[in-house]
């Protein structure tokens, strides 16, 4: 029996994320991995965390996702005095009709966009006001909860090196980003395109490809891609093997201290599914587990002391556990 | 939906094919592997029914490869995601059929999808038909290696022949006693022990057949023979040289001159007229009496048997004395022993031809035990070979006692004095046979090597009978100390006859005292 047409064209969403993802080319040289991962995040409907050392387009990229998507953006700059009440807003005394009362104050993060730019620089307490924010999509202040705009989408920037004065973000909230892109140097060829775009006379000027409703609607369609049983399981044993009480693989076993948990499961699934889509396709497939689980998975395996000494990293444990990870079709 | 069912069947029937053509390698393989195996196994021991065996593994391994063809047919689902992982069509096709009866939003979108993909490709290439290359080596492998083993000479082949020859040997063997039971059962003369020598010849039949060597079955020969031995009476010959001579006794006398051939003839027909004979007695005159009582007296006292004497001079001494009916008494008393005599003959008789059918098993065997023995190597015991008595013994002559004329003949075999059975002339039945004697032509015996011949001959046993086996042989054996002194003494009369050339007396002289000097050296 032929099931029922979409609801909505989920040849519309490819289409969506190549035009996303063609404007921003025009202002991101190279980093097509970046870019592409951004978009996945973004209609996957999750946070994503990018690393990488200072002037690699970490905050271009968020502010041209913004002036691509024609939709509210705002920018936090986090540093060691940050409040949180700079975050999420504040009360305010405020003269209304010659009465002086309190009224709420929205911070900046009431955006469709947020850029939290080296959030690692805040204090804890700063950075864990985001998480409700990214986990609830609301906000509390005082007694009041508020909702924050939808889609929300907050992409957040950290810095490798300088790390003295920094704090780093704990595994709680680590876990509530949907990925984390490591932002790598541009190539020569790349690097030689970035000279010639920016410093010219005029830099290129992004046009608007999508709004928040288009983007919501993405995120509904990538929800509904289906995926094989045995695909499924492959994705969960990936999630097992990062465990070392769960896993045969010796670097897994000496290196990991905690594997993956059940949110970076959904965050494989759901990334692989709108990969699929951005890939033209309607099911999943296990190259787009492949694919995303780097992003996926990086920032969800917490390595001992011993893998930092032997130069041992996440994502070399997850090549390892991709390589290793038995794959149904192939044994049957 | 039919669409997803077409990609099944087609995808179903390449698989079929691929794993057809793989099952029949790995069954190839097998198959060879098997063969290879048996053939090893048969250089390595004796195998018998080898081809047999080899022959059938090949249609085993080829029922389980069609088995495990059969029971092993992938699912549609796996068979999708093979495609999908063979041709590259990213789960479609198996994400299409395990949703099939699925009708979420994107369902549909994506079973079209995965069925313009796999439009677009072959789907019988997701199930190639070829050869693994290692495997294909592995038979070509096997396939040279079994075809050697096959064709080279195979070193056991000469051990099967030998056992299949040991196997006819023995079965003639068997056949020789199951003929001698016949004869016995179809004898016209049955006696009380036939039942026990046709038990015994029906168990060392058995034994024959079932022995695992000629050697083996050897062994169960010469125990046989000796329990048939146990069954005749040793006073019989003594009883027998009473009985003839009382016949020659009467054979002088006018009245006893018909009883006389009558023992002669047999003792049943003697004893018959011995006692018409007594109950003449009383018609008989004076004169005929007293020649017959001094016949009987005479015979009484040629007799060896001591009832047969006592008769007998009771007998004449009654008629002696005038005393018929006494003499009538005596006379049916000898009357009875010659019954018993001939009661006695007819086991011996039944004896004999048992033992002669358990010697000529035993012939059999000996011969093919021989030649086992020389089949495997008995050239590198050559020089502990030889034995006396090996070889057929000189011919021996022997005395028998038959109406004068009768004469026994025995054959010595070198194995001891025995006893023949032989018809004698003039209708008499032969008498004992002579003692036989032999020597051996075996020369190599070692100084400290202890010497042993087979076992003692027994009544019936024919002295022709060439003794191939020497040291070594599993066959019963009697020490030589004890039979060497018969050998000598029946060798030594046997020179005193005319048919020995004088020339060769003196070489049997020579031979037995250079045999008492070593014995005299040293045991052996």
């Amino acid at each position: 029996m032929i099931a029922e047409e979409p609801r909505v064209d989920a040849a519309k969403v490819t289409e969506l994320a190549k035009d996303l993802e063609t404007e921003l080319a025009r202002l991101i040289v190279g980093q097509q991995a970046l870019v592409r991962d951004t978009v996945i995040a973004l209609i996957a409907g999750g946070h994503v965390l990018l690393e990488g050392v200072p002037g690699l387009g970490k905050t271009v990229l968020v502010r041209s996702l913004g002036h691509a998507l024609s939709m509210s953006f705002s920018r936090i700059q986090f540093t060691p005095d940050l409040m949180p009440a700079d975050i999420v807003g504040t009360n305010v005394i405020g003269d209304e009709a010659g009465r002086r009362e309190f009224h709420y104050q929205p911070g900046p993060i009431f955006a469709n966009l947020v850029l939290a730019d080296e959030i690692n620089r805040a204090t804890p307490k700063t950075q864990s006001a985001l998480l409700e924010a990214m986990q609830e999509r609301t906000v509390t202040v005082g007694t009041q909860t508020r909702p924050l705009p939808s889609p929300f989408f907050v992409l957040a920037t950290q810095n490798p090196i300088e790390l003295e004065g920094t704090y780093p973000l704990p595994e709680a909230q680590l876990d509530r980003f949907f990925f984390k892109v490591l932002v790598p140097f541009p190539g020569e060829k790349d690097l030689l395109e970035i000279a010639r775009r920016t410093t010219g006379e005029s830099t290129p000027q992004l046009r608007a490809v999508a709004d928040g409703d288009a983007i919501l609607a993405a995120q509904r369609v990538a929800r509904e891609v289906p995926i094989a049983e045995h695909v499924l399981l492959y994705a969960a044993r990936l999630i097992g093997a990062t465990h070392p009480d769960r896993t045969e693989l010796d670097g897994v076993r000496r290196y990991v201290r905690w594997g993956a948990s059940p949110r970076g499961l959904q965050t494989l699934v759901l990334a692989a599914k709108v990969r699929a889509l951005l890939e033209g396709r309607y099911n999943v497939a296990f190259d787009d587990l492949s694919a995303v689980a780097q992003p996926a998975l990086r920032h969800r395996i917490f390595l001992q002391f011993e893998a930092e000494a032997d130069g041992m990293t996440a994502d070399r444990l997850i090549t390892d556990i991709l390589e290793h990870t038995v794959k149904e079709s192939a044994r049957a | 939906m039919s669409s997803l069912e077409a990609i099944i069947r087609e995808l179903g029937r390449a698989a079929a094919r691929a794993r057809g053509a793989r099952y029949a390698v790995h069954a190839l393989v097998a198959a060879l592997a098997w063969v290879a195996l048996v053939l090893v196994i048969a250089r390595l021991t004796p195998f018998e029914g080898r081809a047999l065996v080899a022959g059938i593994g090949i249609p085993i391994v080829l029922v389980v490869a069609l088995l495990a063809w059969l029971i092993r047919r992938p699912t549609a689902a796996v068979l999708m995601r093979l495609a999908d992982f063979r041709l590259g069509l990213k789960e479609r096709l198996s994400t299409a059929w395990e949703r099939r009866s699925e009708s979420g939003p994107m369902d549909a979108i994506q079973l079209r999808d995965a069925l313009r993909q796999a439009s677009g490709t072959r789907l019988a290439t997701a199930f190639p038909v070829r050869v693994n290359r290692g495997e294909a080596s592995v038979v070509a492998v096997l396939a040279i290696f079994s075809l050697a083993l096959a064709l080279l000479p195979n070193p056991m082949d000469q051990v099967l022949a030998q056992r299949q020859a040991d196997r006819l040997s023995q079965a003639r063997a068997a056949k020789a006693v199951q003929a001698a039971q016949k004869k016995i059962a179809d004898s016209p003369k049955p006696t009380p022990v036939d039942p026990q020598v046709q038990k015994l010849l029906q168990d060392a039949a058995a034994k024959i057949r079932e022995a695992d060597s000629p050697r083996k079955a050897l062994e169960s020969i010469t125990p046989a023979e000796q329990q048939l031995q146990k069954l005749t009476d040793p006073g019989t010959p003594a009883l027998s040289s009473s009985a003839q001579n009382l016949a020659n006794a009467l054979s002088a006398t006018a009245v006893g001159k018909s009883a006389a051939q009558a023992i002669s003839s047999s003792p049943a027909q003697g004893a018959q007229s011995v006692r018409d004979l007594a109950s003449q007695l009383q018609s008989l005159s004076p004169k005929d009496r007293d020649e017959l009582a001094k016949a009987l007296a005479k015979a009484a006292q040629q007799a060896q048997n001591s009832q047969m004497r006592d008769s007998l001079n009771k007998a004449s001494s009654s008629l002696k004395s005038g005393d018929t009916s006494a003499a009538a008494q005596s006379l049916n008393d000898v009357a009875s022993q010659l019954d018993s005599l001939q009661q006695q003959e007819n086991t011996d008789q039944a004896v004999a031809s048992a033992i002669n059918g358990l010697e000529a098993a035993r012939q059999e065997l000996a011969a093919q035990a021989d030649r086992d023995a020389t089949g495997q190597g008995a050239q590198a015991n050559a020089g502990a070979s030889a034995s006396p008595g090996a070889s057929p013994g000189a011919g021996a002559s022997g005395n028998g006692n038959g109406n004068g004329t009768g004469t026994g003949n025995g054959t010595g075999t070198g194995t001891g004095t025995g006893t023949g059975t032989g018809t004698g002339g003039n209708g008499g039945t032969g008498g004992n046979g002579g003692t036989g004697s032999g020597t051996g032509s075996g020369s190599g015996v070692q100084s400290t090597e202890r010497v042993y011949v087979p076992g003692q001959p027994v009544p019936g046993q024919s002295q022709n009978d060439p003794t191939p086996l020497g040291p070594g042989q599993d066959v019963p054996t009697s020490p030589y100390g004890q039979v060497i002194q018969a050998y000598q003494q029946a060798a030594l009369d046997a020179t005193d006859q005319s048919l020995i050339p004088g020339s060769e007396r003196d070489l049997v002289r020579q031979y037995f005292s250079q045999l008492g000097e070593q014995s005299a050296a040293g045991p052996k």
